[in-house]
Parts: structure tokens; sequence; C-alpha cells
């Protein structure tokens, strides 16, 4: 038996799994070591069965399906008969603009930071009781939220979509969001009203142009402009102008929600909005969330492309949530490995810097290491 | 709270009507053929026939009991109707009307009136707020406005007004209907008493579902738009995309929208106001943009391109089609 594998296999022995909510309801699937099709269409009566089934056949990867069936293990979407899904969300470093330029560790703190976001979404915008939400480190370069509530078990990948549109600010039009008014003193003015109060988007937007005005206003001349100069359409004088304008009075009307003279306001917005959307997926084709039958990794079960656990991350606990120590399941006992591919980790809190050729390092660092494909057993 | 029967003919799919049917103990027998029925009966094709052509069917001022009495019961009558024809344009196209039927007369009732009908559906409205999951089953989100992400939602709530809870309305209603009407059987009697109309339907809508657009070869169209007129009418989920170029492409030879309709009508999920929508917006009637069909690499890129020995010579599917209608009339010249 491969090292990889065996180590598998002492992990599933003494495992501590999460069984899915109406585990017999779900369709499993399995990727194994050294093998390139997924064994699909699998299901167990209980959590027994899922655990017998994981020590004897040492999958690389588990999912299950995010949908319930009536007969999980039938071939065909047809015979097997949907009955609901819950709503899984998929926060992927890949998500992320640059993703490749960021390291492991930088990209996994990017990628919480969306999980924040998506989080303010669930519970504030869509109301989702905080019970009803999981959250759980996926094992690879991202983190995975299931929300299982009643009122979204029927919806179908329509409706998902919208649900993912929302969170992801696509399909948003300012005029339903921002409220232009013409005033009328002395002269015409035209004002932006925007009520950072306000519930869902509107008061995300006022509090995004809020907060970022004050931003500018806190910065020095020449670095605000630059800031400001970054975005499409605004040059030199309007760039000016903005920093210019915001003296205390004008920043004061600001905060109570009153934009005035600022037509390049309407400039900042599109970039804002995406910076407060969630990014959750690179390509808008990809199917993942609306999709009603994908399937999902199994919490507590491993990720064969890192040796990390699938773990549950406690809501209350998020910002000190380390995955890099708590998804690490793997012993301290010394071992030897070949590493074909330098790299550099940090787990369980130590810096490890390898190098090529023949080196001793914890197991829990080889487990990781050999999966990644950086290194060989010796 | 329970309702009179003037609101109950407004009404006539509502349990209520049911509930007064089943009290009046008044059957179907009696409605088809006593005399005393045939307002009824006539009402029954008026809604029919309007619907067919106008789309909507107008209200009727209702000045008595019995004229209410005679509307409520002219509805089975009229579904009936439909049932037989056997069309599934017909039954789109009536489940439409009578759901704009009631969404102009829904606008106008109080609050209570409105939420009562509403929850009949499943949609609870309390204080113009509608639970999000309910919003999303009703509303036509294909229309920027009424995407979820442009309403301001709260705690799961979205806010509404009393009309945009009735537009909700009118969406459950006529999705209510058609489903109802995809699976209904009628019964001989009702050719005995509407025979005529039926088979004047009959003919009339098979006539449309034949006659070929003039002008139109759908021989000479290129495969990838050939392959996506097939998977839309075999049922497959065709992405956006190939809609998008099946629709510019139609547009582009000069198909009317009526035209493209009837190609999207044969999907299972066919949802005729929303594939108008779309139609138009695509091919410039609302959006003012008309846009052009996408050229070969794209539709390739799209993974939708299936190209046959022809395409060889063509880098855009109007290319094509030009060159085969081309030489098909070529080769026709020469036959004769």
């Amino acid at each position: 038996m491969n090292y990889l594998r065996k180590k598998f296999y002492e992990y599933y022995l003494k495992a501590e799994i999460e069984a899915p909510y109406r585990i017999e309801r779900r369709e499993f699937a399995f990727l194994f070591f050294n093998e390139s099709t997924m064994k699909r269409h699998i299901s167990f009566k209980n959590k027994e069965w899922l655990l017998r089934y994981l020590k004897t056949s040492i999958p690389a990867h588990v999912y299950y399906s995010s949908a319930y069936y009536n007969n999980p293990s039938a071939g065909t979407m047809r015979e097997k008969k949907w009955m609901g899904a819950d709503l899984i969300f998929d926060l992927d470093a890949d998500h992320l603009p640059n993703a490749n330029k960021l390291r492991y560790e930088e990209s996994l703190e990017r990628i919480k930071e969306e999980l924040k976001k998506l989080l303010s979404f669930l519970i504030d915008d869509f109301g989702f009781d905080e019970k009803s939400i999981s959250i759980y480190f996926s094992g690879g370069r991202g983190y995975h939220c299931h929300v299982h509530d009643k009122k979204i078990l029927n919806l179908g990948n329509q409706e998902r979509r919208e649900i993912v549109d929302y969170i992801m600010a696509r399909g948003l039009d300012y005029s339903h969001v921002i409220v232009e008014r013409s005033i009328y003193s002395k002269t015409y003015t035209k004002t932006i009203e925007i009520t950072p109060s306000s519930p869902g988007w509107r008061g995300r937007i006022a509090r995004g142009i809020i907060s970022f005005l004050e931003e500018v206003k806190s910065m020095e001349r020449e670095e605000a402009i630059q800031l400001l100069k970054s975005f499409d359409g605004i040059g030199n004088t309007i760039a000016q102008d903005i920093y210019d304008g915001l003296d205390d009075r004008r920043m004061e009307l600001i905060r109570e929600g009153k934009i005035d003279q600022m037509a390049a306001i309407k400039r900042l917005l599109k970039p804002l909005i995406k910076e407060l959307a969630v990014k959750l997926h690179s390509s808008t084709d990809e199917p993942v969330t609306a999709d009603i039958k994908r399937l999902i990794r199994l919490p507590g079960s491993l990720h064969g492309k890192t040796g990390f656990r699938v773990t549950r991350v406690n809501l209350n606990n998020l910002e000190d949530f380390n995955p890099l120590e708590e998804a690490v399941v793997f012993g301290e006992e010394m071992v030897k490995i070949d590493v074909k591919k330098p790299f550099k980790i940090k787990l369980k809190g130590n810096d490890f810097a390898l190098k090529e050729g023949v080196v001793k390092v914890p197991e829990y660092v080889a487990v990781f290491a050999l999966a990644r494909n950086m290194a060989n057993i010796f | 709270m329970e309702f009179e029967i003037c609101q109950i003919a407004r009404y006539p799919f509502i349990e209520d009507a049911k509930n007064w049917v089943k009290k009046e103990k008044i059957d179907i027998q009696e409605v088809l053929y006593e005399p005393i029925y045939e307002r009824a009966r006539a009402r029954a094709v008026e809604r029919v026939e309007q619907a067919l052509k106008y789309g909507v069917i107008k209200e009727k001022a209702l000045l008595d009991e019995i004229e209410c009495m005679m509307e409520i019961f002219s509805y089975p009558l009229a579904r009936l109707i439909v049932a037989a024809v056997e069309s599934e344009y017909l039954v789109r196209r009536y489940a439409l009307a009578e759901a704009k039927k009631a969404y102009e007369s829904l606008k106008k009732e109080e609050t209570g009136v409105i939420q009562k009908i509403a929850r009949e559906f499943g949609i609870e409205a309390k204080d113009g707020m509608v639970h999000f999951s309910d919003y999303l089953k009703f509303a036509p989100t294909w229309d920027i406005k009424w995407k979820l992400v442009n309403r301001v939602m709260d705690k799961g709530y979205v806010e509404l007004s009393n009309d945009e809870i009735c537009r909700l309305i009118q969406e459950a209603i006529r999705s209510k209907i058609q489903n109802e009407l995809f699976y209904m059987f009628a019964p001989p009697d009702i050719n005995k008493i509407f025979g005529e109309l039926i088979s004047k339907l009959k003919n009339k809508l098979l006539a449309k579902e034949i006659k070929k657009v003039e002008g139109i070869s759908e021989k000479d169209y290129p495969p990838c738009i050939k392959n996506l007129i097939a998977a839309i009418k075999s049922g497959m989920n065709v992405p956006h995309v190939g809609r998008f170029t099946l629709v510019t492409f139609l547009n582009a030879i000069g198909a009317s929208t009526e035209d493209i309709l009837k190609i999207f009508s044969s999907s299972p999920d066919f949802n005729e106001e929303k594939t108008r929508y779309q139609i138009e917006h695509i091919t410039g009637k609302i959006s003012g943009t008309v846009y052009a069909p996408p050229k070969c690499a794209t539709i390739r890129t799209w993974g939708l391109c299936f190209p046959d020995e022809l395409c060889k010579k063509a880098n855009h599917p109007l290319l094509y089609y030009r060159l085969k209608r081309r030489k098909n009339e070529l080769s026709k010249e020469k036959i004769l």
C-alpha cells in the first residue's frame, strides 16, 4: 500500500465524520488514488455504512450530493427523483483576481474576507438563521458554505441563480438602487440620495460610497488623486474636484446620504460594487451554486490533493480559524521524503522551506508534500 | 374572510369558487345542457376566443347575482373547451389571458383581498413584504427590474407594492391554470355542445402551426443552428448563448418574433411572455440594439459548433446560409 493511502487509512480508522443531514437520501461519489474516473451513484443507509466504506476502500476524495433523492443510488437523474437540495456556496482562491500570484496562506486569508461578505449577505439580506449555516474549510484553497433551510429546499436552478446573482451583484442596475433627484433652489442641482441605513444593496452601496469618500478625505492630496484617477472615467480634473470638494460640511451631508454635484460618484459605483460583491466564481457560466444536483466534499473527509481535513469552522470563531493548523490531522513522527519540487509552507505554526533532495520532515508535512505531488517517500 | 359571489366571479379559480359550486349543488351536465345556462356557455366561448385573439380576457360588468353565477360557470366550461382543442399553444395563451384578467381586477382590490388570494398560492404577503423564496418562485426575473438584486431585501423579505404582489399572483395563477390544463381531458359531452367552435379552433391552430414562413429555407441552416433547433424541440436545456445564437440568426434571415417564438414554444418549459420579451430584447424591439449573430469562432468557443463540409468555406453562420441557399437554388435551376 502506498504511503499516502496508508496514512488516509489510519485516519479513517479513527475519524469522526459528520454525517450529512438525511444521509440515506444523498448520493455519494468517490475518487481513488491513481484512478481518474469517479465512482458515483452510491448511497448509504446510515453513517456506520459510510464509515465502513471509507475504511475499506480508502478514497482520495469523498463527495456527497447537495440534493436529496428518492433513490440516490440510481444511475440517472430521472430514476433518482430529485426531492430538494441544500444551498451550497463554494469560495475558492481560483475565483480571486490574480489568484496565481498569491501565496497559499495569503489566498486563504483573502477568501476568508469573501466568506465574511457572504455571511453578511446570507444573514442580513436573506435572513437565514445562523444555525442553518455551516462553514467548512474545503481542504484545498477555500471554504464551503452550506445552507440548510426548508425555505430554499425546493428552489430550482433558475431561482438559485437569482440568489447567486444577488450576492455577486450580477445584473445590478444602479437606477433601482440609487435615487437621483433634481432639486431647485436658485438653480437646479442634481443630487444622489443614498441611505446608509437601508437594507440590502441600497444600504451596502451607500455605506460603501461613504467609507470610500472618508478614506479619500483622510489621504494626502496627491495620493488621493492618484487613487481616484485609477477609476475608469475619472481624469485629473474630476479627481481634483472630488478631493477638493470634500470639506467638513460636505462630508457631513455625505454621511447623511446626500451627495450633490457629484456626477463623478457614479463612475465610482461600478468598481465599488465589485468590491462589495462576493467573488463566487470566476466565469459567469459556472453553474456551481445554482446547480441543484452538485456534489460537495464530505465534512471530516480528507482532501486527496493536500491531505487536509474538510473542517468545520465555528461562525463565531471565523477570525481566529487557521486552516493550516486546524485542518492538519497527521502526526509529528519524522519521515524521510525526496523533494522533487522546492516549496514553502507554514503548517501547525512551523515554517518549512524545503529544497530538492532527501529530507526528514514530520509526517504531516510528508503527507502534504506527497499529496501535492511535490515529493516521494524515500 | 369569505368572498362574496361577485368576488368569486372575478377569481373563479380560487378555493371559494369550488366551495360555492359544491354548495349550490349544480353539476356540469346541467350547465352544459340546460337552456337557462346559455349565458354561461356564451361567456365561456367568449373567454376562449378573447384569450386567443387578444391574449387577455376582458372584464365583464356583473350587475346582479345571476350574472355573477353565469360568470363563475363560464370558467370551468372555458377550461373544458381549451382542453378539448388539445393545443399546447392555446393552453398557454388561455392560461396567460386568465391570469392577466385576474391581475387587472386584483390591482383594484383592497390589501386584505390581495393577501387572501396570495395566500392561496402560498405567497405570504405581510405589510408589503414577501419572503424571497416565494418571490423567486413567481417573479418574472428575466426582466431586469424584477431581478432579486434590484430589489430592497431585508432579513429575507422583499419589499413590494400591492401592484407588484398582484403581478406575482398573476404568474402563480398562470402556472396553476396551465399545469392543470396540460393534464386535463375533456369529456365527450363538450364536443357535443361546443363541437363547432372546437373544430374551428383546431383547424385554425393547426394551420398556424403548419404554415411555413415564406422566403426562409430551413434546410439551408448551418449545422449549429439545426442542432440548436433540434435541442430546443427535444426539450434539452440549451444554454443562454445557444438561445442567443439562434434568435440573432433567425432575426437576421428575416424571421419574425412570432416565427421565432414558434420554435421555442415546443420547449417544455416554454413561457411565452418571457420568451417574447427576450426575443424582442435581442432583436432590438425593446432595447433598440439589434444584436448580430455571433461568428463561427465564437460559436466554436461556446461548444455549439458541429461543422460539416461547407463550414470550411464559411466563417459566419449567415455566410453558410447564403452559400448553401445559392448552391441549392442553382442546382434547382439545372434540374428544371
